[in-house]
């Protein structure tokens, strides 16, 4: 799978151990990143995930780095997010390699929406929405690991949202 | 790519480093594991039960003075437990409080030849905290905030006053109380050793209740059998969210998971431990961020959200920094091919691309409340099962591969020949792309890869299953870099070639959701009411309705292919521009949507009425 390989200078081969620790750091991020959205000190957290070079697409609104997330959130409503898929690859051609993660999920805005037990509502409105979440994890080459074996700093890249349900 | 999970030189270094920082092992104490030294040190069964051994081993029983040996010892230990079952002295805390209260009696077992002095057990002597208090004290070293009760035991207070340490007859509550001691300490505890001591996971389930801020954890040597013990230690949800370390070497639990496989292992250990950074020594963790979720962080200032409002609308497409007319052009040719000729993909894709996909099985809850399950007419003949598992394929969902990292492995394609031929057994798709653009929602922007510009591209729509017939919603990421003059992807025609492709599949949702326009964070209650009052309620789908267009502006619309009509769709909603006007915008502006924007922006005092529609 290499010989052929055209993409970027430093052609690897993804192994075993990447594919592992790729979702080992997926599955770590996701739970980080959702239990930070949704807790009430979210504005002061959230935007340590990025940095000015980021990029960000919230339901089509174009945003630029922790600030463009800053003013995003601090306007947004409590959150609830519930993950019901993940996936995530290495994306071959750089060392570390980025991460390409994405989420498949449901959140809800603001308070569940109050209504008889046992009674379903018929309103769709209040009821959560099915979100999609594109990540791109990057490696920071100003962070990089000063020794062997401790862990690369990555940040948020770019991160791109839909409501898509 | 990523610096191997297995020792690097140095790694253990590191380990040992933070250990040394943590006051878990001596200066020159090394890390070893089991691995290093298959026979395991003789004697090392000793760690197991206080009844079996000799003599001479406490006599240097300083717990603080001897901690680093027995580390050293234990992490180089293997095999103990048939040694044990030799000598006839189980491991288990019941049975070990059994043989104690024997031996009070006289009736020493003939299995269990101890060597230990009688000493009178009983649980009575617990009820007083005092005792447990001073250990702990004795036991505390606050210039590291290291609370070293390892294998408690032999200790001479315990022996003095007769306590019956967790895991020596002592109970899951005899733990709680121990643990609520050590909360008290100032300053916080950061280092926990609790080696050697015939814990099970019961004995901890408290522990992260008590002690949630704990760096270091050592459970060398004791009982944890299976991943449910681990999870008594892991607490639910949010406990122990700041653990950086943690010994696990000689709990049967890791010496039977590591034989098997060593990654499986790690991923287990670090799903209940999401900060986890070493585990044995070794690195776990190969990325960080800077969030943390540690806890009792001073209360910040910033305001919780309460808006009760979204910040901005739902808005279209968005397409920049790429020709718009490329990227339809691979958008179409990628999607008409993956629906008529799979195998054809196959220079589509760089040859160490990657591709997976994940099944969302669950139901969306708005869909389920506008009941399109039933609406449709082919919903019910569609089945999961096809996509779920395919031998040795099948849907990569982590959350639910998350204890198999075979599959995890095997789920993940790579190279154009290999995708190509895993997609062509999947179930047969119909996208509409020349449908209805609405239909199709496709954010896109540039990201740098590897030193090139790449770009991320994600498409939320829906395809028809065949041979059901019924619709399902997906959501495609693809990361594409421009195909090098010369390689398989540019002589067959491609511009661009894909390097990763992860496409989810979820129950049918309709379209509506990214419908542009504000979108509702909750129902009016005044306007429930009245929708409750009213006998004829409303139609309660949400959303603001666009501006429709006549039908001659959305005949001219429609003559234009798709995804080309999606964008002058959001240029005309965007800016109130007519179809004919919006389209040469968009044609002048190299069909970037954005640039188009920017450009009306300029002209729009300029132009004529019959611009607008």
């Amino acid at each position: 799978m290499t010989s052929t390989s055209s993409i970027g200078s430093a052609v690897t081969v993804l192994t075993r151990d990447d594919i592992s620790i790729a979702t080992r750091a997926a599955d770590k991020f996701t739970q980080l990143y959702y239990t930070t959205y949704d807790s009430p000190s979210r504005l002061a957290d959230l935007p340590n995930f990025y940095r000015p070079v980021s990029s960000l697409t919230w339901n089509g609104k174009p945003l630029q780095g922790p600030d463009g997330l800053r003013s995003l959130i601090e306007k947004m409503p409590p959150t609830k997010h519930e993950m019901q898929s993940f996936d995530c690859h290495p994306i071959p051609g750089a060392s570390p390699p980025s991460l390409l993660v994405t989420v498949s999920g449901t959140v809800v805005h603001g308070k569940p929406a109050p209504h008889a037990p046992g009674q379903r509502s018929k309103s769709v409105e209040g009821q959560a929405r099915v979100y999609s979440q594109t990540f791109m994890l990057v490696p920071d080459s100003a962070a990089a690991p000063s020794q062997p074996g401790e862990p690369a700093k990555y940040y948020i890249g770019a991160d791109a949202l839909r409501f898509v349900g | 790519m990523f610096s191997s999970p297995t020792p690097a030189p140095g790694s253990r270094t590191l380990a040992s480093n933070a250990l040394r920082k943590a006051g878990l092992i001596d200066r020159d104490a090394k890390m070893r594991d089991v691995s290093d030294k298959p026979g395991g040190r003789k004697g090392s069964s000793k760690a197991r039960s206080h009844r079996t051994r000799p003599i001479d081993v406490y006599k240097d029983a300083g717990p603080t003075h001897s901690l680093s040996t027995r580390l050293n010892i234990n992490a180089s230990r293997a095999e103990s437990s048939d040694s044990l079952s030799v000598r006839g002295a189980s491991s288990r805390p019941a049975t070990a409080g059994r043989l104690r209260r024997n031996a009070v009696s006289g009736a020493v077992g003939t299995d269990s030849p101890s060597l230990i002095p009688v000493r009178a057990s009983n649980r009575t002597t617990i009820k007083g905290v005092e005792p447990w208090r001073r250990l702990i004290q004795k036991r505390w070293h606050p210039d590291t905030a290291l609370l070293d009760l390892s294998n408690m035991i032999e200790d001479d207070i315990v022996k003095k006053f007769n306590l019956s340490p967790p895991g020596h007859g002592g109970s899951s509550r005899d733990a709680a109380v121990v643990f609520k001691l050590a909360r008290e300490l100032k300053p916080q505890v950061q280092s926990l050793n609790l080696a050697k001591n015939h814990l099970s996971g019961q004995h901890l389930s408290l522990l992260s209740h008590y002690l949630p801020g704990l760096a270091n954890l050592s459970l060398q040597d004791n009982d944890l059998k299976s991943y449910r013990d681990l999870d008594f230690v892991s607490g639910r949800k949010d406990k122990l969210v700041g653990l950086k370390e943690l010994l696990l070497a000689g709990n049967p639990l890791r010496e039977e998971m590591i034989k098997r496989d060593v990654e499986q292992f790690k991923n287990e250990v670090s799903r209940r431990f999401p900060s986890l950074m070493t585990l044995d020594g070794q690195p776990i963790a190969q990325i960080s961020f800077d969030v943390s979720r540690e806890p009792n962080k001073p209360t910040t200032t910033v305001p919780e959200p309460f808006s009760t409002t979204f910040p901005v609308e739902m808005s279209g497409s968005l397409i920049v920094g790429v020709d718009g007319g490329l990227l339809s052009n691979f958008l179409v040719r990628f999607f008409s091919t993956f629906d008529s000729q799979r195998a054809a993909l196959k220079n589509a894709y760089d040859s160490a691309a990657t591709f997976s996909y994940s099944c969302n099985t669950s139901i969306p809850e708005r869909a389920r409340t506008l009941a399109l399950h039933h609406k449709l007419p082919n919903q019910r003949k569609l089945e999961w099962g096809p996509w779920l598992d395919k031998g040795n394929a099948g849907s990569r969902n982590l959350l639910r591969l998350a204890h198999s990292h075979e599959k995890q492995v095997q789920r993940l394609f790579i190279g154009g020949e290999a995708i190509a031929n895993y997609v062509s057994t999947l179930p047969i798709t119909k996208h509409d792309i020349s449908g209805p653009p609405e239909k199709f929602c496709v954010d896109c922007f540039p990201v740098a890869h590897g030193g090139m510009m790449g770009l991320l591209v994600m498409v939320h729509g829906e395809f028809t299953e065949l041979p059901a017939e019924g619709l399902r919603s997906f959501d495609r990421t693809f990361v594409l870099v421009p195909a090098p003059e010369g390689s398989r992807a540019k002589l067959s025609g491609w511009d661009v070639v894909i390097i990763s492709d992860q496409w989810t599949i979820r129950a049918y949702s309709s379209s509506d959701a990214w419908k542009p326009g504000p979108m509702v964070v909750q129902p009016d209650p005044a306007l429930n009411r009245q929708k409750d009052a009213g006998p004829s309620a409303t139609d309660s789908n949400p959303g603001q309705t666009r501006p429709l267009l006549s039908p001659e502006q959305q005949n001219a619309l429609n003559q234009i292919p798709d995804p080309q009509r999606s964008m002058v769709l959001h240029i005309c909603v965007r800016t109130g521009l007519n179809v004919q006007f919006s389209y040469d915008c968009l044609t002048n502006n190299g069909w970037d949507v954005e640039k188009a924007f920017a450009n009306f922006e300029q002209v729009k005092g300029t132009l004529a009425r019959d611009a607008f529609l």
